[in-house]
């Protein structure tokens, strides 16, 4: 009964989605809609667990003065505040001279373009590390890269002679052996999503249902 | 000189952290302007915009944050100028959450440069939780999907939206977009179904990803990353009627230059420490 | 009142220059939800483009508004002139003396030309009969629904309700189309309703009935329905010879195979084994192929009484990880194993769940990190982060743009549909081989149809793009 429900429910609710694609009729199309917002609700219900998660995985932690127990104080202080004030001020709250806007001004921003940034210098060591031209296949990914980083920027266009050469490189290395295999994990992954979903609302599959 | 060779090709991370860290703060330092050719791409993505006649309502789809700001926000900024510049009637959406803050103050303040009213001359209708779904019901029902702007006025009452229902009545749709969702989703639930005129602007890491579409003239035009939104910039900085703007695209491209050069210089000592050293043995062992 | 009266002045004066409108109709798409209606018109004196060729044959004729022509064979001839007319189909003698010829910009692929175009945009309005207000005349319920069309445009599509619960579908609508000046017809500062009916220059009433479908008579959607029931068809079929015994061979992916090894790697060593089911929510087909995956690495964890952390950036991910690796521990028979706090919330921002992720690998140092899901761009962070922890890292992907991140600093990656061959592959369960193999099936179904369309396009034949073609129109 604990599995067959939920599959009963997932091959009713998820042939009904399928028909989208083929029912153009309103009424299909409001039940869809009726449907898709239970999925929004819930989904939205959710991040209450996720909160009481956080607090149940963190707390004790706290307590028992773990390592790093500080950044956790951090952590849930500045999520208590942030709600606070997100609810204290509620629909003008992303207006000029909120806190809950200073707050995503001055804290969510700065510290999102710094993780992004971080990429910049993990590129550079993962480039180092991994670009060698221990074969031949890697060779050939080598240079590719290489005309890449040259192709993309103003100082490649500017190398005498070979800029012009070097741009045609670039656009044929996108439009040809890039488009040619990205179509192809396109094509490979599609397949892969068909046979899962048909698996998933077949009833094949059930270990995402938990509790044999 | 062998040990030296061994230990080039186990450099220490720190160190490549730091040479990366210079190529980025020299050029911001001590700026420098090298000249580049806007690409057919971007080329395009500029036609087609000032193809558009005079008061032409256009639906752009914002969906970046702050991470992905570096890239997409000198076209955002370049867009909103070249909208208002052309008297052009921009209806504006975005997918993300962390969107509307960033967007919207920056709307208001170009608007406000060429003396544009909200309701008359643009539209913010604000973020929609649902990704692809809400990009499905853009191309059936807008009014449906955004009953009112962000502002919570009912969009039954804003001039500009008079007789605006679903995407067919833009005659163009333009979708600035860092990821997930963004270009393909747009393509794939508006663009292939309505054949509406589309342009998208993403992330570098994405370019590729859209090359086929614009090949294929789903898109019109395409601005990847940091060079297509320089090169958009420049081109929108050179029409008359605009309004003067800072160009961070063109500076951000100077960063790119010479932190490109900089990778492929750690690639090139890299292989040379590893051909150099091929037949030798390492003293102290592997890693 | 004196600026009404200045522009009713300008109205009747520009009225003069407006061509009338000679017809309008009104019909329901095609394949509709019932709430659409295509209103449609010509013009009493539309141009045409008549494209002639050097052997003074014409080999195409253009609507108004077409700009240019792509020529497919530049070979046969070399000069091509465009005339202009307001005929759409006159014999090459009227196309001579009577059209307009037009300078053309070329090269070798592609004619392009200016023209004018029409000084006037067309306004829509709508009209629903009741009562005794029959739309036939300038009474009744009129309302604007569209102003501002194009010059160029000669349809609209109205959408006839929002909601259909809320504002029913009416049993016929009628419509008006209007012409205006181009520089008034998008002008809302004026009283457009009474302006419109009265001084821009108007067509007659057209009725139309909204026609709702059932079914989209697509030839797209069968060559969908083909691959939907082939594909289950083929699941079953290879089901049933596995169910008769015979044995289904998967090749070897050393990526799948590595999962056990870094579960054992991990418990020598004493430390936990860190998965991250990637970054979006669980209608993504790879977070729930993730799942799938989850319950038998949460199985092989408990068997070898290891630890698991699952770190999750979507709450509801984090419900259902949390239900999938209990299920684990119970099927491996050590339900006491199980650790409530195993299965973390993070945050709902990308890069607050890429910190927190990291800091659980710096904290916590797991020996083996498995990264099966959607990713973007904390890709590589996480990847580098593990990397420099000294994990043995696995990850699997769909999403094309973070392969290349993986694949530079992981040890084993999994590219596109490999990711859901692994919960098949770890499982051995012969109904989940069965629909890889249905899967290869229909893998060698589209090479075919791939070739054959390539082969058709070469010829100039349209029928592949028809038959995988699902948009309206």
């Amino acid at each position: 009964m604990r599995t067959t429900i939920p599959l009963f429910f997932g091959f009713v609710v998820g042939f009904f989605m399928l028909g989208d694609y083929f029912i153009p009729h309103w009424t299909y199309q409001l039940i869809k809609g009726y449907i898709l917002e239970f999925g929004t609700l819930l989904a939205s219900t959710a991040f209450l667990l996720g909160i009481i998660n956080l607090i149940q995985v963190n707390l004790p932690k706290i307590i028992a003065r773990e390592k790093d127990w500080f950044y956790k104080v951090v952590m849930l202080v500045s999520m208590v505040i942030t709600m606070v004030f997100g609810f204290v001020e509620g629909g003008a709250r992303m207006d000029d001279d909120q806190i809950y806007k200073w707050i995503f001004d001055y804290i969510l921003t700065p510290l999102s373009a710094t993780m992004f940034a971080l990429l910049a210098f993990y590129i550079a060591s993962a480039a180092f590390r991994a670009f060698r031209a221990r074969n031949a296949d890697a060779t050939i990914l080598l240079i590719a890269a290489c005309i890449m980083m040259l192709a993309t920027v103003p100082v490649g266009e500017q190398i005498p002679f070979f800029g012009d050469y070097l741009l045609h490189l670039k656009s044929w290395l996108m439009d040809v052996p890039n488009v040619s295999t990205r179509r192809a994990i396109f094509v490979g992954a599609a397949l892969g999503t068909i046979s899962t979903g048909l698996r998933i609302l077949l009833g094949i599959e059930r270990s995402h249902l938990g509790g044999d | 000189m062998r040990q030296f060779l061994f230990s080039l090709q186990k450099l220490d991370r720190r160190i490549i952290f730091v040479g990366m860290a210079l190529s980025i703060f020299i050029p911001l330092l001590l700026p420098f302007s090298l000249p580049f050719k806007v690409s057919k791409e971007v080329q395009a993505t500029y036609d087609q915009i000032e193809a558009l006649p005079k008061g032409a309502p256009v639906l752009i789809s914002a969906d970046f944050d702050p991470s992905s700001m570096p890239e997409l926000w000198p076209f955002f900024q370049a867009n909103l100028h070249h909208m208002f510049a052309n008297d052009l009637k921009p209806v504006f959406v975005t997918l993300l959450p962390t969107a509307p803050p960033l967007i919207w103050p920056e709307i208001k303040k170009t608007a406000s440069l060429y003396k544009k009213q909200y309701g008359e001359d643009y539209v913010f209708l604000g973020y929609k939780d649902g990704k692809e779904l809400v990009i499905k019901n853009i191309g059936q029902n807008i009014p449906q999907q955004f009953p009112q702007d962000y502002r919570g006025t009912p969009i039954a009452s804003l001039e500009m939206m008079q007789g605006i229902k679903q995407a067919k009545d833009f005659p163009m749709l333009i979708a600035i977009s860092a990821g997930f969702p963004g270009i393909n989703e747009y393509v794939l639930q508006i663009q292939g179904l309505y054949k509406l005129p589309m342009i998208g602007a993403c992330t570098a890491v994405s370019g590729p990803d859209y090359i086929p579409f614009f090949k294929s003239k789903q898109l019109l035009g395409l601005s990847m990353g940091i060079p297509g939104s320089a090169k958009y910039e420049r081109l929108v900085q050179s029409k008359e009627n605009v309004q003067p703007f800072s160009a961070t695209g063109a500076k951000s491209l100077n960063v790119l230059s010479l932190s490109h050069l900089y990778i492929i210089f750690l690639i090139v000592i890299g292989n040379f420490a590893y051909f150099m050293t091929r037949d030798m043995e390492d003293e102290d062992g592997p890693g | 009142m004196i600026y009404l009266l200045w522009m009713l002045l300008c109205f009747t004066h520009a009225r003069e220059a407006l061509i009338p409108i000679e017809s309008v109709t009104v019909a329901a798409p095609p394949n509709d939800s019932g709430t659409h209606l295509t209103i449609s018109w010509r013009l009493r004196n539309d141009t045409f483009f008549h494209v002639v060729n050097d052997q003074n044959q014409i080999v195409q004729t253009l609507p108004h508004h077409a700009r240019s022509l792509s020529i497919s064979d530049s070979k046969t001839a070399k000069n091509w002139m465009v005339y202009a007319l307001n005929d759409p189909s006159p014999s090459l003698q009227q196309v001579l003396a009577e059209g307009t010829s037009l300078s053309l910009a070329n090269d070798t692929d592609n004619l392009s030309w200016s023209w004018p175009g029409l000084r006037q945009g067309y306004a829509v309005l709508r009209c629903t009969p009741q009562g005794n207000h029959n739309c036939e005349d300038h009474r009744g319920n009129w309302s604007v629904v569209r102003k501002g069309i194009s010059p160029l445009d000669r349809s609209y599509e109205d959408v006839v309700s929002n909601n259909p619960l809320q504002d029913p579908i009416r049993e016929r609508y009628a419509y008006r189309v209007v012409t205006l000046p181009v520089e008034y017809a998008n002008d809302t500062k004026i009283d457009f309703f009474s302006l419109l009916l009265n001084y821009g220059s108007s067509s007659s009433t057209a009725f139309g009935t909204p026609q709702a479908t059932w079914w989209k008579n697509i030839p797209g959607i069968y060559t969908l329905l083909f691959f939907i029931f082939g594909t289950g068809g083929l699941i079953f079929f290879f089901t049933a010879q596995a169910q008769r015994g015979k044995k289904l061979t998967i090749r070897k992916i050393p990526g799948i195979d590595a999962i056990e090894e870094g579960i054992g790697r991990a418990t020598e060593m004493g430390k936990p084994v860190l998965y991250v089911p990637g970054i979006e929510s669980l209608e993504d087909i790879q977070t729930i192929a993730s799942m799938l995956i989850l319950g038998e690495v949460s199985k092989t964890i408990a068997e070898y009484q290891s630890d698991v952390i699952v770190s999750c950036m979507v709450p509801i991910v984090r419900e259902v990880a949390d239900e999938v690796v209990k299920s684990g521990y119970y099927r491996a028979g050590h339900p006491d194993a199980y650790d409530p706090t195993s299965v973390r919330f993070i945050s709902s921002d990308q890069f607050a769940f890429c910190a927190g992720t990291n800091g659980i690998m710096y904290r916590q140092k797991p020996a083996t990190n498995i990264y099966l899901g959607r990713f973007f761009a904390e890709s590589l962070i996480l990847a580098e982060t593990g990397f420099a922890n000294k994990a043995i890292q696995i990850a699997g992907t769909a999403e094309v743009t973070q392969l290349p991140f993986f694949l530079a600093a992981c040890d084993y990656t999994l590219i596109g549909e490999e990711l859901f061959a692994v919960s098949a592959y770890l499982s051995d369960d012969p109904r989940l081989l069965s629909s890889l193999k249905a899967s290869d099936w229909i893998k060698i179904v589209i090479i075919v149809f791939l070739s054959l369309g390539v082969i058709a396009a070469s010829f100039g034949s349209t029928i592949f793009h028809q038959l995988l073609s699902i948009s309206q129109g």
